[in-house]
């Protein structure tokens, strides 16, 4: 069979052809290209895959099979091993390869693993969604396989332009996965504004990044850092600009900072810029929002940890009313607005905007204690969020309209009297997200609000404890929903199978877990940030 | 002084083309005029050794933009409008407007270039950067050697981001609803 020669031609033969590529020229020594193993293996399995399942599904001696289920497994089995090549790094301290534009150093290497391991269950749990949404084209796992690749190597990029291209890989995946189904009026329009703003926000970045080379002639973090470990006198250096005097050169790079700040601000969905993301999670298919609500913002907080912070010690001081600003803004519009949203999806979005804050606030103190709570906040988001995505997602009502998903506070009602386990997960998982006292989530809340104290912002800490107290009121809605709502037909759901229910109870006990002996995560989480 | 000439014969060549642009009455010789000013610009960027900045004119403004203008002229059918008449109409404005761009160009040439005043004189002399001339790298050849050896990574990521792209426009085109799909009609085409 012809194909067949030709798939395997390249299999065998390709991946020789481009690691001999690399390896023989001589700016690649190979401990470099040993170092990126985890992103290169993605990489390339990925093209692979591509041209496998072209070969594939296009063959008409095979009937033109769909190959979805069959993705799903290639693809966690193909992340699993990039774990493995990722945990399998034995770099001793901190290493910068491909002329100090990657590094390879605990906060790059911890959180790939995180990501990857949150992705391969992120990737089971959307399996079966794809199935009862008839999406049947092999692309769409392609997609998410991309957008993790380009999450993956966000993590461990030193430099301006890596960042910049990984960014980019990240989000044209993700406007693909909102614009997906184009059927769908909703879809296409999610993907059309996530699209522009994304987009918009991509050349602020390029905009702040080229502001920020023409001030010290680098893009590389590692220079960045050598420039700007001390304290600038504001009048050492000036630029003599002809129509505007004498400018000192940390206000134009302030401005440069401020726009890529502005542009990671946009992608986060913090605060004034956030009106894009309960549009985009609402409409677009909620396999992709899963992976819009889960994935990117650690991979981009890295990024943001290790742009502001390691490199711009020096200047970041002057910074820190900004940040708060920006921190209690956003927890504001997350609590407030929250509060008279009816949309699972919507409310879930905007839940992120005000946890977002949470870590931005942390962020201000500038220290590695709050490196420290960051990580350890975003992690526990993560591991919550896919605990609550994945009841949301496996919970299929029995209705007429058997393709519509989206569901609104009402399709929980008594969800007790019909699944009570599931209720009560549920109910704690959302706990843990709004903070309650005997779980994961109160602890990382309180990390944050004891490092807020300890740097003496009271009045910032105020307000968000108060906001976090008014945020709470949805979540408990919800729960309210769940267990005492008096209606006479309840609804029915599809029951579960063994798979789903067995991620949902591992997820479940892993929140009470990590409440029981938190120590071994927070060491990690430590580890992280040095 | 060959170098001059062909410079002047392109720069008259990209004043009168863009002269054409604003002022021929039908849309598509308004555009192969904007592509040739296009044209003429690039050859005064390659006379002044930035290759890179031509060839990036070449593919991205004429080969993306202009052609994208084209396209969308020819479908939007648009009408020949005498756009003569207007010219008087709008005279006043523009030309305030333009008066004072060209003021602020000109105030900025002053301040910033000052003429040589030996030119074309006895004393004038030219300065020869001989390390330039023994061992030349032009532009594109420097970044070249720049792209494939430090930047290897960042080369083939962006090989990635071209292949997403050119995933996703498949993927939002493509149909595979073969009831209401468009095919060319070769008869109705010819007979039209």
């Amino acid at each position: 069979m012809p194909f067949i020669d030709f798939t395997d031609f390249f299999v065998y033969y390709f991946p020789f052809f481009i690691l001999d590529f690399s390896i023989a020229s001589s700016f690649c020594e190979l401990e470099e290209v040993i170092g990126i193993f985890p992103e290169l293996f993605l990489g390339l399995s990925i093209f692979f895959l591509f041209l496998h399942c072209l070969l594939i599904s296009s063959s008409g001696e095979k009937n033109y099979p769909l190959m979805q289920s069959a993705i799903v497994n290639i693809a966690s089995y193909m992340l699993f091993l990039t774990l493995v090549l990722a945990c399998n790094f034995s770099f001793s301290l901190k290493s910068s390869l491909f002329n100090n534009t990657i590094i390879l150093d605990m906060l790059s290497v911890y959180s790939k693993q995180y990501l990857l391991v949150v992705s391969i269950v992120l990737i089971f749990l959307v399996k079966p969604y794809l199935k009862y949404q008839q999406i049947n084209s092999f692309e769409y796992l392609l997609l998410v396989l991309f957008s993790i690749f380009g999450l993956i190597l966000l993590c461990s990029s030193n430099d301006l332009i890596t960042a910049y291209l990984c960014i980019e890989i990240q989000s044209l995946a993700f406007y693909l996965l909102a614009a997906y189904k184009k059927n769908s009026a909703f879809s296409t329009e999610a993907g059309l504004k996530y699209f522009i703003l994304g987009s918009f926000s991509s050349s602020m970045f390029l905009f702040g990044s080229s502001i920020v080379y023409g001030i010290t002639g680098t893009t590389n973090f590692e220079d960045l850092k050598d420039l700007f470990f001390y304290i600038f006198d504001e009048g050492f250096m000036t630029i003599n600009f002809h129509i505007l005097h004498n400018i000192s050169y940390t206000d134009v790079l302030n401005v440069g900072l401020s726009f890529i700040f502005i542009s990671l601000l946009f992608k986060l969905a913090l605060a004034p810029f956030h009106v894009w993301s309960p549009d985009v999670y609402e409409s677009s298919l909620t396999s992709s929002t899963v992976f819009f609500a889960v994935l990117p913002k650690l991979s981009l907080f890295v990024f943001f940890i290790r742009f502001f912070q390691f490199n711009f010690t020096g200047i970041l001081e002057s910074w820190k009313f900004y940040f708060i600003f920006i921190a209690l803004i956003s927890i504001f519009v997350g609590s407030f607005v929250g509060l008279e949203i009816r949309k699972i999806k919507t409310l879930l979005a905007y839940s992120s905007v005000s946890h977002m804050g949470y870590v931005v606030l942390a962020f201000s103190a500038f220290s590695c204690e709050s490196v420290q709570s960051m990580i350890s906040y975003l992690l526990i988001y993560m591991f919550t969020n896919v605990c609550v995505w994945c009841i949301f997602l496996i919970l299929k009502l029995k209705k007429n309209n058997f393709k519509k998903s989206n569901m609104d506070l009402s399709d929980f009602s008594s969800l007790n009297k019909s699944n009570l386990t599931l209720s009560v997960f549920f109910s704690i998982a959302l706990f843990s997200l709004a903070g309650f006292p005997p779980l994961i989530g109160f602890y990382v809340k309180v990390k944050v609000f004891a490092i807020i104290v300890e740097e003496t912002q009271y009045l910032a800490a105020v307000f968000a404890i108060l906001c976090s107290v008014i945020s709470t009121f949805y979540y408990i809605r919800i729960i309210k929903v769940l267990f005492f709502e008096n209606n006479l037909a309840g609804n029915l759901y599809f029951p579960l199978t063994y798979f789903y229910s067995f991620i949902v109870a591992f997820c479940f006990f892993f929140l009470v877990f990590l409440f029981a002996s938190p120590n071994l995560f927070y060491l990690s989480c430590y580890r992280m940030c040095f | 002084m060959l170098h001059y000439k062909i410079a002047l014969f392109f720069s008259i060549s990209l004043i009168f083309s863009s002269f054409f642009t604003i002022l021929i009455n039908n849309p598509i010789y308004s555009i192969l005029f904007l592509i040739l000013s296009f044209v003429s610009a690039t050859g005064i960027l390659i006379l002044l050794e930035s290759e890179f900045m031509a060839f990036i004119f070449i593919v991205i403004y004429i080969g993306a933009i202009a052609v994208l203008f084209l396209f969308v002229v020819m479908l939007l059918n648009i009408k020949i409008v005498d756009s003569i008449k207007d010219v008087l109409k709008y005279f006043p404005i523009s030309n305030f407007i333009g008066f004072f761009i060209l003021l602020e160009i000109l105030i900025f040439f002053i301040n910033y270039f000052k003429f040589n005043p030996y030119f074309e004189s006895f004393l004038f002399n030219v300065h020869i950067n001989w390390l330039d001339k023994i061992d030349s790298v032009s532009d594109i050849q420097s970044i070249g050697q720049i792209i494939y050896t430090y930047y290897v990574l960042q080369f083939l990521i962006a090989g990635f981001i071209l292949l997403i792209s050119i995933l996703g426009a498949v993927i939002l085109t493509l149909s595979y609803n073969k009831v209401n799909l468009k095919k060319q009609d070769s008869f109705k085409q010819t007979s039209r």
